[in-house]
């Protein structure tokens, strides 16, 4: 099966090509150099003034494991409201900030996304969380295994234990729950949250283990690294929302002896206090760090005003923040001592104060970090706000006429305290595939996706050219899963299954021996059970696992 | 102008969502255009002229005529005009309404009234489970507005209720003001079991003393003025609670398991 995409103005940042009139042919899901002699091209799509580009990548969007569904159980209304009809291929679904997983994966789909990680999945919950992902059609998947509160690896670092066995215990976790890196959700926190602690500061002790949040963050970003993983740390750092968490933040870029980081959703870790009300934006210092220093990469989780939800691991900070609750209801609840899990439903307004300047404080961010390959476009999905609303935030930061329009309608003491007017920068077409697509795809280890050179995975998506790029990010021409036409015209016309992508470290299996008594000590379940392996991922004939090369990690800072 | 009425053809299979079908959706709305209006029925969609004659041109002021109780959702959401049934209403008749009238001349089935915020709802027969209760899912049942109902009503009436007034001049199920939030009951008729059931604040006017369990508690007879405004204000409401001028009571407060505000009037 040969396909020849024919004239597309190609976007593709990881070769440098940038806005070039090419021709792209696809053999059997591959990017192909070239037609064999007398081999006869079975489709081609004349894309002439089309804007093509590999298959966009979300790094961190929460569609999987156990928070997911509570947040639809919590959310009724949310699946009322926003029904979706069953369709002659599609299957009907619905729900606005966390829809059904059929109609996730269609819904990123048709905005030309081929991928998305779930970036919390519980060691514990795994095997629920692929069985989410593995009825998401469509895109690819993969999953962040999370540690930092599990009382193992707390003990192991209680107990002073060699950097080699946490090492072999954090390969054994992502080999346990499937997963292509390591998350931290506020270092430690979770677990000081049982011993009634209600916040933990970057060098503050657990009371119960007498580690701090900084130990954790050291022991694991390094664990990471040496395991060769090419995903740094993914970090939730400590103190989300609190006003003044800025200091915590550049306290933890620069705390790390110098093993890379990526920080999540880093807009809700850049609050000052300055000012009146006590809140301001530290968007500029967070940028200039990130600028400086070359080892740290971040996504902005960017709140858009509406209703949404938001779901997270830090029961610390969703504690703190379930006064706030809109509808007022909310679930905090531990997690087989494996973490913790806070889902509160949030209504963000643009006459908020506080609201409207975290919306300003996101995009600042953004448009200061002058690095686009460090630099990530997500609402944490649903945090910020669902990832539907993803091509009116590319509008946002491409078109500084309408992000201004839109900044003078939020409150207007937020606007006085922001310098988002005076930011000129708007982002290209080049850069936005960086954000989206070859830089996700580096950042994340995906060696075969992300960018249109030969051999790489034929995910692409077609765009018509327009100033308004809300509406063309919105409705993709073509999109094309592994050499499938998927999606025509913003519609999905074929359901395809993709893949569960993972790295596989090599590790000393006689860590196993130490987790399999602590298992059977203190769990409900024995460790082999756990375990979630290839077949359970291949087992309903859908999804398949492919194995990530463990190359091209970020290097440590000298 | 004469009133749009929808004449139902046949009875129908399947459940029919008429939520579509309220005047402030129809107003401005062509014969042609309400006739292709499609209704969810089951996994099918209906035309609205497949299932209904359509005649009138005045959509503020709707009738649906030979109306069956597999008819759903009649007057969701409504904010404006009038809906008058004649015949069995489905359930979840004037769900989430905010204002206007809906009149139901025939029974209705569970969920009645249920999210209203404002309005008036007039039931001429009865009405079953779950009168102005919450849908699984929901915190709150209704939240304003008036319900007269002049026959009787099923279980869990005013499950969750927050705010609004319930007229009931027939009996009343077990569960009656289960869990209430706030908000009035009158009932003239009889009471079944575990009435208050968890019932938080709010207030039920009784006419005969039900069986009542160990956490409502007596507190004595009294004269409650207020009693007398309230039912001034009853006065022009198509009810029989509005020809009612009494304030003298038996009070029990309850359910003191459950914070205790509420209070269960009984007149004596």
């Amino acid at each position: 099966m040969l396909i020849k995409l024919t004239g597309g103005t190609v976007y593709d940042p990881a070769h440098g090509i940038d806005g070039k009139v090419m021709d792209i042919l696809v053999r059997d899901g591959r990017i192909v150099e070239r037609q064999h002699d007398g081999e006869r091209i079975d489709q081609e799509y004349n894309l002439k003034g089309k804007v093509v580009m590999a298959g966009a990548i979300d790094m961190h969007t929460h569609i999987g494991g156990g928070k997911v569904n509570i947040a639809r159980t919590l959310l009724p209304e949310d699946h009322r409201g926003d029904p979706v009809d069953h369709t002659e291929l599609c299957k009907a679904g619905c729900g606005h900030a966390v829809p059904s997983t059929l109609t996730t994966g269609y819904r990123y789909a048709e905005m030309g996304y081929t991928a998305g990680f779930e970036p919390a999945v519980l060691p514990m919950n795994a095997r629920q969380a692929h069985l989410e992902m593995g009825d998401t059609p469509i895109i690819d998947k993969g999953g962040y295994a999370m540690l930092g509160s599990d009382d193992l690896l707390l003990r192991m670092m209680a107990a002073n234990k060699d950097q080699n066995a946490i090492n072999d215990y954090v390969a054994w976790t992502i080999h346990a729950s499937q997963a292509i890196g390591i998350k931290v959700v506020n270092a430690g926190g979770i677990n000081a949250f049982k011993f009634n602690q209600r916040m933990l500061d970057l060098d503050e002790k657990n009371s119960h283990y007498q580690v701090t949040p900084r130990e954790v963050l050291q022991r694991l970003s390094r664990a990471v690294h040496e395991l060769g993983v090419p995903h740094p740390l993914h970090v939730h750092g400590n103190n989300l929302g609190v006003p003044g968490n800025v200091e915590t933040t550049l306290n933890t870029i620069a705390g790390v002896d110098g093993y890379p980081l990526h920080l999540t959703h880093i807009q809700f870790h850049s609050y000052g206090t300055e000012g009146d009300r006590k809140f301001s934006s530290g968007a500029a210092r967070i940028a200039e760090a990130i600028n400086k220093n070359k080892h740290i990469s971040a996504d902005v989780g960017q709140i858009l005003f509406g209703q949404t939800v938001t779901a997270s691991g830090d029961n610390m900070s969703q504690f703190r923040n379930a006064g706030h609750a809109h509808p007022n209801k909310w679930v905090c609840m531990d997690i087989e001592c494996d973490a913790g899990c806070g889902v509160v439903p949030f209504k963000y307004k643009d006459q908020n104060f506080v609201n409207a300047l975290q919306w300003a404080i996101g995009l600042e961010i953004f448009l200061l970090v002058d690095d686009p390959w460090r630099i990530f476009l997500t609402t944490d999905h649903p945090n910020g706000a669902p990832f539907t609303s993803y091509p009116h935030l590319i509008r946002l930061l491409t078109d500084k006429t309408f992000r201004n329009d839109m900044l003078s309608r939020i409150s207007p003491d937020a606007q006085a305290m922001s310098t988002l007017a005076s930011i000129d920068r708007e982002y290209s077409l080049y850069e936005i595939a960086i954000m989206t697509r070859a830089g996700a795809a580096k950042l994340v280890g995906l060696h075969d996706r992300g960018h249109l050179g030969v051999g790489a995975a034929a995910d692409i998506s077609v765009y018509t050219d327009n100033p308004d790029r809300e509406k063309m990010f919105a409705k993709p021409d073509y999109v094309f899963k592994d050499g499938e036409l998927v999606v025509k015209d913003g519609s999905v016309v074929k359901v395809t299954w993709g893949a569960t992508h993972v790295v596989k470290p090599e590790f000393d299996r006689a860590i196993e021996k130490e987790i399999a008594k602590y298992y059977d000590t203190y769990h409900t379940v024995k460790m082999d059970h756990v375990k979630v392996t290839d077949q359970h991922i291949a087992d309903d004939g859908r999804g398949h696992v492919q194995v990530q090369a463990c190359q091209g990690r970020r290097e440590k800072l000298a | 102008m004469s009133a749009l009425t929808l004449t139902l053809k046949n009875a129908p299979e399947q459940r029919i969502d008429m939520a579509p079908l309220t005047p402030d959706n129809l107003a401005g709305k062509s014969m042609a255009d309400i006739a292709a209006i499609e209704l969810l029925s089951g996994n099918r969609r209906l035309r609205v002229d497949s299932l209904f004659d359509i005649a009138g041109d005045d959509a503020g002021n709707l009738v649906i005529n030979n109306a069956n109780g597999k008819l759903d959702f009649i007057g969701r959401g409504m904010k404006q005009g009038s809906i008058t049934v004649n015949g069995n209403a489905g359930s979840y008749l004037a769900f989430q309404m905010r204002k206007g009238e809906i009149t139901l001349n025939g029974n209705a089935d569970a969920f009645a009234a249920s999210g209203m915020a404002g309005g008036l709802l007039k039931v001429n027969g009865n009405v079953g489970d779950f009168l102005a209760a919450a849908i699984p899912g929901d915190r709150k049942g209704m939240k304003g507005g008036t319900v007269i109902i002049t026959g009787n009503a099923g279980d869990r009436a005013g499950d969750q209720m927050r705010r609004g007034i319930i007229l009931i001049e027939g009996n009343v199920g077990a569960y009656c003001a289960s869990r209430m939030l706030a908000g009035t009951i009158g009932v003239m008729g009889s009471v079944g079991d575990h009435i208050g059931y968890g019932m938080r604040r709010g207030t039920l006017l009784l006419f005969s003393t039900p069986k009542m369990h160990a956490t409502l508690q007596d507190c004595g007879s009294h004269t409650l003025p207020f009693l007398s405004l309230m039912f001034k204000s009853f006065k022009g409401l198509p009810s029989k609670f509005g020809a009612i001028n009494r304030n003298r009571v038996q009070r029990y407060a309850g359910d003191l398991a459950n914070d205790g505000k509420g209070e269960i009037l009984v007149f004596i």
